[in-house]
């Protein structure tokens, strides 16, 4: 029985990181740029599944994205040369120099034949980018919408990057590659390697981007847009840059979760917007605006969905949204309470 | 004298609503001057959209020779254009210190020198702000968290500041230290607009007045001259009863 204890409490803490990843991006992007970002567990797709394709040697789908991306980014800018063009030439050589890097970058290591760890990098330098792209065509032109209409926006844009992957990647699961491949005996319960890379990876990204935030002054620039957007304007910081930066950010997180998260269940076109609903229920606990207590909830939530699927496996999902239930009406209290 | 900031036949609205009726000012380098008047006239508004947060309906402002219309605030604080907001527009959960970094976000690539220079500038004029350096915004008094937006603003070595109600909420020692600091700056030749409820504070502070009422000026001048006139005498200097009771005895 405690076998089953411990082995069902490393699962859920396995869980609970790759989740805890998911609700960092959501809070990251809710603070800065008040968008609930039902579309973020698609860069976990993402990531997984370039992956997959660069560790299968194949030129991955998402390079075209980026490519196409990048494009339309230079289309949307045109009406700057009139006014600006020295900005707008610099602007538009920016993208295309962006573009060679990309395609030069991903040809180097096909060729190169890197381990996984540096195809992960590889995979997140070509992801990451479409965070802050689908900021400039979705959020961007409209930054003073309601939250309601970002929240039906970014439904759209879930559907649209799913259909794209089911254009590229078809309806088949790829299997990836583990960083480490096989475990350790702890005592009685056998821990995977790629456990223990999800634990390492997760506190890196984790750690990095505290110290980002807390000892860079674009970091401060960055909780400064979140905590006051109008006050940051006032500073001349660009806050549609910081913006960009925090969905790229976001974007980066995602892709990590969907890298590591792979190698346990195979990468698939849909795999992204159950996790990130997963992270969503997590970051609920924290309203979207509290790291700490997200990090709590991601935890009961990877807690909850590995000791459901061992009592009740049918049910695993239904169980996990369910907390949705009783968390929110935990936060109406407190908020009624703040509010008294 | 060369003007830094005019505006000519500036209209600003809030959809139908007109706040700012077509007005006309200039701003010489190194002229501090104020507009005084009561709350709604659009003394918030006229800041607001100089700053570029509100786009102007019609008219032209331009500073130091370019037109400011398509400009974004960040683009307007990077030509030195620097406001210190009504409500201060703090970050609650960053320091002192942080704030004022902050302020100075434009020039970060300067080196850590100057940083440091323009620190130690900031906590010499409001010594206060360096005892509270390392503690949070939102833990301040309401007279702290005003030297924190000024010190905030000064970070961006501003060409012209702006003041919106610096002395909202605050009382009168700490509106007297806050504008003492305004005199220091101002007799170090910076050039600022200040708008203030407080009539004979701003008007002892100024050179040039203006008084707006509902979005139009209704009355203009030297300060010592505003100071003496019998409209504004009569609202804004607390000699209304007087006044009224002159008129309907004429």
């Amino acid at each position: 029985m405690s076998d089953t204890i411990l082995f069902l409490l490393v699962d859920g803490l396995t869980n609970g990181l790759v989740y805890a990843l998911l609700a960092l991006s959501l809070v990251l992007v809710f603070t800065v740029t008040r968008v609930v970002n039902i579309a973020q567990g698609e860069y976990v797709m993402l990531g997984a599944l370039t992956l997959a394709d660069l560790l299968q040697g194949r030129m991955p789908g998402t390079l075209y994205l980026l490519i196409g991306g990048l494009a339309l980014c230079a289309i949307l800018d045109v009406g700057r040369w009139r006014r600006d063009w020295r900005q707008a030439s610099l602007y538009t050589g920016g993208l295309i120099v962006a573009g060679i890097v990309a395609l030069a970058l991903t040809r180097g290591a096909l060729a190169l034949h890197l381990p996984v760890i540096g195809m992960m990098v590889v995979a997140l330098i070509l992801v990451a980018p479409l965070g802050a792209l689908i900021y400039r065509f979705t959020v961007h032109p409209i930054p003073n919408a309601t939250t309601i209409v970002f929240v039906i926006i970014s439904v759209g844009v879930s559907m649209s990057v799913q259909g794209l992957g089911l254009l590229i990647w078809g309806a088949n699961p790829y299997p990836v590659d583990p960083i480490a491949a096989g475990g350790l005996m702890m005592g009685p319960v056998f821990i995977p390697y790629q456990s223990f890379a999800i634990l390492v990876t997760a506190l890196l990204a984790m750690g990095g981007l505290y110290l980002f935030s807390e000892f860079t002054l674009v970091g401060k620039a960055l909780q400064a847009s979140a905590m006051n957007r109008l006050g940051a304007q006032f500073c001349g910081i660009p806050v549609n840059a910081t913006g960009a930066l925090a969905f790229l950010l976001a974007a980066a997180f995602s892709a990590i979760s969907g890298m590591l998260l792979a190698p346990l269940i195979t990468a698939n076109y849909e795999m992204g917007f159950m996790v990130g609903l997963k992270g969503f229920v997590g970051g609920a606990m924290g309203g979207l605006i509290d790291y700490p207590l997200s990090l709590v909830g991601v935890m009961i939530v990877g807690g909850l969905e590995s000791t459901s699927a061992y009592v009740a496996s049918a049910y695993r999902d239904v169980l996990v949204f369910s907390l949705l239930i009783p968390i929110l009406l935990w936060r109406n209290t407190r908020s009624r309470v703040e509010a008294r | 004298m060369t003007k830094l900031l005019e505006v000519a036949n500036l209209t600003v609205g809030y959809g139908e609503a007109i706040a700012i009726d077509d007005i006309s000012f200039s701003v010489a380098r190194g002229e501090f001057i104020t507009f005084i008047g009561p709350n709604g006239a659009g003394k918030t508004t006229l800041l607001n959209s100089l700053m570029g947060v509100l786009q102007q309906t019609s008219g032209t402002v331009t500073f130091a020779g370019e037109d400011l219309k398509a400009l974004k605030p960040e683009a307007r604080v990077a030509r030195g254009i620097v406001i210190v907001p009504e409500r201060r527009e703090l970050f609650p959960g960053l320091s002192v210190e942080d704030h004022l970094r902050l302020g100075a976000f434009l020039r970060r690539h300067e080196g850590r020198a100057k940083m440091v220079a323009a620190l130690e500038r900031i906590y010499a004029l409001l010594p206060k702000l360096k005892e509270r350096r390392k503690q949070l915004a939102g833990t301040l008094s309401g007279g702290e968290q005003q030297m924190v937006a000024v010190g905030r603003a000064l970070m961006a070595e501003p060409q012209l500041l702006m003041l919106d109600e610096p002395s909202t909420g605050l009382a009168p020692r700490i509106t007297e230290e806050i504008f003492e600091a305004i005199d220091r700056l101002k007799a170090a030749g910076m050039t600022g607009i200040l708008v203030e409820q407080n009539a004979n504070l701003a008007l002892s502070v100024a050179e040039r007045g203006f008084v707006l009422e509902v979005g139009n000026v209704v009355a203009s001048g030297e300060a010592e001259q505003l100071r003496k006139d019998p409209r504004v005498l009569a609202a804004y200097l607390g000699a209304g009863d007087r006044y009224r009771e002159a008129m309907t005895d004429t």
